[in-house]
């Protein structure tokens, strides 16, 4: 082996030691929801929140409620603290008025568009308002509905499933 | 141009010469210079040919004495210009006109100027709101305008800079940030100018804020002082708040621009509602929330108050205009404060003696039950509280939001954009946390049982407190009005449509064909060159298409997007 192989292995020994690392560091974020939830939550979001927070979430007149500058380590929001919020207060015209169905599939929503993963087992009232999760915008984005898509920060918004919400 | 010559490097002398030909001779006026705003002019912004402040002079009335535009000719009145500038959200702000100089801000903290006469676009400027989360800002991402001093221009950012730009060029001479954005403070004010200062005051009373006042100076943004709205243990009123913490989130905003009477030297300023919410959580009567406070200007020290709402629980804010005036009620003449309040009672006070000089409802008042002793109070039974609904008027949207009023020093009328709302409301659980509001109630706008309309201007006689004329309108009234001494009143209509009212009898004499969008703006007035203008930016949005309610459904229609027109007799 020349010194420049060994050089080189060296190296990608290293990198990939450290990129092992990140991926640890990165663990993925918890399952809390369904995919159907986040679905339904979706077209209650577009029904009862675009107006305000924009269809792709990106903030109008209430503040955006996807990416890094929502769930943000500084802001510090844990899922318990955005889920009973939102589910007293809004939205703004009518807090409250929503069922509890509904307003679970919108948190729902809410995590799989910044990037928390479906899984088996839907959000509760009870999981909800007890989670002490961090609410942390996570890079890679879960697309919706099977679409496979993923995107490193802040990129060009996801496609929402569009609802016929008039 | 041959004096110049001489230093003057060639390329720099051909842009001269390119610009006066791409101007026309209107640029003659522009390149002749910026008028300084000192002081005194400043002190005489009433009778300037500008519109020099938010409220076009210290003492908060919007009226201005020019008389080329009468109730005789308004019915002529005729497009001078207009400037399409788009955007989705709500357009509150007010004009300022200095010289030929036209500055119109915009939401999101953009900020315009103008050639006030042909308006062509001078420089545009953006404050930066990158990383900014617009977390903690309720009512809009609005902005109300910006102050003048010297050669600068003063802007108040959602982000809570205070941006000094020089006025002919648009460059940032300096900028300050008074609180760290997102955390529950915000600013949508324009700031006032006053001694070589610039004051401004935060918005925040939905997010555990303790808002303040704040002082800098005008040249170079260092802070002079800063006074809390809300006392911090052992400082006076802290007696009435409970003992502990909850002071530090006790809001008291102090997010509209305040009034100054020289013959006091005094800066009257009001604070909003007292946080959280829900009264219950904070027993006293929680001064200085919802007050109206008078500051030593050069130090900000607190000589007196007036609470208006004591103890509140329905998100009453004072901080509607203090106006100054002077007035005669009974046979005697006062020096007053005149503020028509969200809890939907006008108040008259004596800068004198500190006391009430009267109150009377202009709107559908419950949960202000009436006075004692010239004191305000409240009825126990419209009290919300956790698993209790409550039915009150006014909603927490008031009588009257922050759209100015105005008072007619020839009518000795105010006249008050109003609207008619009530509310139902509930206590909920809540908890502190930055970044998130903080209530510990929920609530709807619905109609007022006794009035079918959601708005009306109204005017009332200063002298005797009796409404002198009413204007109902099936939907909210949410302009600001402005007065002159042509006997007329403006203001602007959800629909798009700029009114000039006879000031004596509130008859329409003029309205402008549908402009872009409704309008949430108030009107502002100039002189150039013999000329009176009135412009008013259209752009609808605000509070109300937010929390309105009920009342959303009436609005949901209307079109946005933000357009300046300005018109004149020529
Ligand atoms: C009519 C406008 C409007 C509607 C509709 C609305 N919101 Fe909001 N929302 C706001 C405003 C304004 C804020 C800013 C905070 C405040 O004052 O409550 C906000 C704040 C929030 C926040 C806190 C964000 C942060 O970073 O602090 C969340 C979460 C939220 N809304 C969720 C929702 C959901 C979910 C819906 C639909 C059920 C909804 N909103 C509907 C206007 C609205």
């Amino acid at each position: 082996m020349s010194i420049r192989l060994l050089q080189i292995s060296a190296y990608v020994l290293v990198l990939s030691a450290l990129l092992l690392q990140r991926a640890e560091a990165a663990s993925p974020p918890p399952a809390l929801y369904t995919r159907s939830q986040a679905l339904q939550g979706a077209s209650a979001f577009e029904w009862k929140c675009a107006s305000c927070h924009g269809h792709h979430l990106q903030g109008g007149v209430g503040p955006a409620l996807e990416g890094p500058v929502f769930a943000s380590a500084k802001s510090g929001f844990t899922i318990q603290q955005i889920y009973e919020f939102l589910s007293v207060e809004m939205p703004a015209y009518a807090p409250g008025s929503l069922t509890r169905t509904q307003y679970l599939d919108i948190t729902a929503f809410l995590l799989q568009q910044n990037g928390y993963p479906a899984g088996s087992r839907a959000l509760t009232d009870r999981i909800a308002s007890e989670s002490t999760v961090p609410l942390l915008f996570q890079a890679v984005v879960q697309a919706p509905a099977g679409v496979a898509k993923s995107r490193a920060g802040a990129g060009k918004p996801l496609a929402i499933p569009r609802t016929n919400a008039p | 141009m041959t004096r110049f010559q001489a230093f003057l490097p060639r390329r720099c002398l051909w842009r001269i010469v390119l610009s006066a030909v791409l101007l026309g001779p209107a640029a003659g006026a522009i390149a002749a210079g910026y008028p300084v705003v000192t002081n005194a002019r400043l002190l005489h912004a009433a009778s300037d040919n500008g519109w020099l402040m938010f409220l076009r002079d210290y003492t908060g009335d919007s009226y201005a004495p020019f008389r080329e535009i009468s109730t005789r000719n308004v019915s002529g009145l005729k497009p001078a210009w207009d400037y399409k500038i788009g955007m989705r959200q709500g357009f509150e702000g007010s004009p300022i006109v200095n010289g030929r100089y036209m500055f119109v801000t915009t939401p999101k903290d953009h900020l315009i100027a103008f050639d006030a006469v042909t308006g062509k676009v001078l420089w545009k400027y953006q404050k930066s709101l990158a990383g900014v989360g617009l977390k903690t800002v309720c009512c809009d991402v609005v902005n109300r305008g910006v102050a003048l001093y010297g050669n600068n221009v003063y802007m108040a950012t959602l982000d809570n800079y205070v941006v000094a730009l020089n006025a002919q060029t648009g460059k940032v001479v300096w900028q300050k940030q008074i609180k760290p954005a997102d955390v529950g403070y915000a600013m949508t004010l324009a700031p006032l100018t006053l001694e070589g200062m610039v004051i401004v005051g935060t918005s925040g009373g939905e997010y555990g804020a303790r808002d303040f006042v704040v002082a800098l100076d005008a040249n170079t943004g260092r802070e002079i002082w800063r006074q809390y709205t809300v006392p911090s243990p052992g400082q006076p009123g802290s007696d009435t708040w409970p003992k502990g913490k909850i002071y530090r989130h006790g809001g008291g905003s102090a997010w509209l621009t305040g009034t100054y009477d020289p013959s006091s030297n005094t800066l009257f300023w009001g604070g909003g509602n007292p946080g959280p919410w829900l009264a219950r959580l904070r027993p006293g009567k929680n001064l200085f929330t919802d007050s109206l406070q008078a500051f030593n200007p050069r130090t900000g020290q607190r000589k007196w108050y007036y609470q208006y709402t004591p103890h509140d629980s329905w998100d009453y804010d004072g901080v509607n205009t203090p106006m100054i005036t002077s007035l005669t009620y009974h046979g005697r003449r006062y020096q007053a404060i005149v503020h028509a309040d969200r809890n939907g009672w006008l108040y008259v006070i004596d800068r004198r003696t500190h006391k009430l000089i009267y109150a009377v409802p202009f709107a559908h008042a419950i949960s202000l039950a009436g006075f004692r002793d010239g004191l305000p109070y409240t009825d126990d039974a419209v009290r919300p509280a956790v698993g209790k609904q409550i039915f009150t008027c006014p909603s927490f949207l008031g009588g009257k939001n922050w759209w100015p009023a105005s008072v007619d020093p020839a009518t000795h009328m105010v006249y008050v954009p109003t609207i008619h709302t009530c509310m139902t409301m509930k206590g909920a659980p809540t908890f502190y946390k930055p970044g998130l509001p903080y209530l510990g109630e929920t609530f709807k706008v619905v109609h007022d049982p006794n009035d079918s309309n959601w708005g009306a201007l109204q005017a009332f006689d200063l002298d005797t407190g009796k409404r002198a004329w009413n204007r109902e309108t099936r939907l909210p009234w949410d302009a600001g009005a402005m007065s002159t001494a042509g006997g007329l009143v403006f203001s602007g209509t959800p629909q798009g449509h700029l009114l000039a009212l006879d000031a004596r009898t509130g008859q329409v004499l003029w309205k402008s064909p549908k402009l872009s969008s409704g309008i949430i703006a108030p009107p502002v007035t100039y002189r150039v060159d013999g000329t009176q203008y009135v412009a008013i930016l259209a752009g609808w949005g605000g509070a109300t298409p937010i929390w309105g309610g009920d009342m959303v459904k009436s609005v949901a229609n209307i079109p946005v997007g933000g357009h300046l027109y300005v018109y004149s007799l020529k």
